[in-house]
């Protein structure tokens, strides 16, 4: 009876969380000698399980195609160098886009909710 | 899932900094030290970093920054003229620390800076929690 909206924003929440990891990773790690920036390919692997929901089983043998999970590919930039060090994380880069996908995690977390809420309306019979 | 464990890399980071701020300050307050146990004048030390990541079940786990090792400074030390120094040699020389008070300075307005972009790295993530604790509220 769910929609499979549920499944994608809680697969873009776990990635979103995977994310902040890897950003306090690099934070933590800003000023470690030879340490090289570390960020998750991962949007077009959402994008790709997107266009897979849109697939119908018709039958309750059929195998789902929708992934359990999806393994975020955890990627490392070694080819730039910002300091002596050799150590490549551009801090001010880093902090922006670990708020900016905080904001993101907030906002989906958001969805859930409002997807809740509309099954409430539902089963309460209230408009 | 791994929440927490954000906020121990950000907390491993913070304590690298707070030990990095510990090891300035005790150059700044050896910067004129000319006697040290071994007999020569206080060598500035180095706090050296590491990418900290733990092996669990066959699975890499990031873990924030360690510590590897505090390092001697093996630069030279100051030679300043000085003949009233109780430490001078016959030639009326005094070896100094090879502590750079300003860049000491320096590295310690670096670390205060790491150290907040840790301590914000642990409040986002707790906002992040908060929020996922808030769904179907």
């Amino acid at each position: 009876m769910f929609n499979t909206n549920f499944h994608t924003l809680k697969i873009a929440m776990d990635v979103a969380l995977k994310r902040q990891e890897i950003h306090s990773q690099n934070i933590a790690n800003a000023e470690t000698p030879n340490y090289k920036r570390k960020y998750i390919a991962f949007e077009e692997l959402l994008s790709e399980s997107k266009m897979k929901l849109k697939l119908r089983t018709t039958s309750a043998n059929h195998i789902s195609n929708i992934k359990e999970s999806i393994n975020p590919i955890l990627k490392t930039q070694e080819n730039t160098s910002l300091t002596n060090d050799k150590n490549n994380v551009d801090i001010d880069v880093e902090m922006a886009e670990m708020v900016k996908n905080a904001l993101k995690y907030q906002t989906l977390s958001r969805l859930i909710s409002a997807n809740i809420e509309r099954y409430n309306t539902v089963v309460r019979n209230i408009r | 899932m791994n929440e927490f464990n954000i906020m121990t890399i950000a907390a491993t980071g913070m304590s690298a900094q707070r030990l990095r701020i510990d090891v300035i300050t005790n150059n700044l307050a050896n910067s004129e030290t000319t006697r040290t146990k071994n007999g020569e004048p206080y060598r500035r030390k180095v706090p050296v970093f590491q990418e900290l990541v733990r092996n669990i079940k066959g699975r890499v786990e990031n873990g924030g920054v360690i510590v590897k090792k505090i390092y001697e400074d093996q630069s030279p030390f100051r030679i300043v003229y000085d003949p009233t120094h109780p430490d001078a040699d016959e030639n009326g020389y005094v070896k100094l620390p090879n502590v750079n008070v300003v860049r000491e300075m320096v590295d310690m307005i670096n670390a205060q800076r790491a150290y907040e972009a840790n301590v914000t790295a642990f409040n986002t993530t707790k906002a992040m929690i908060n929020s996922a604790l808030q769904i179907g509220r």
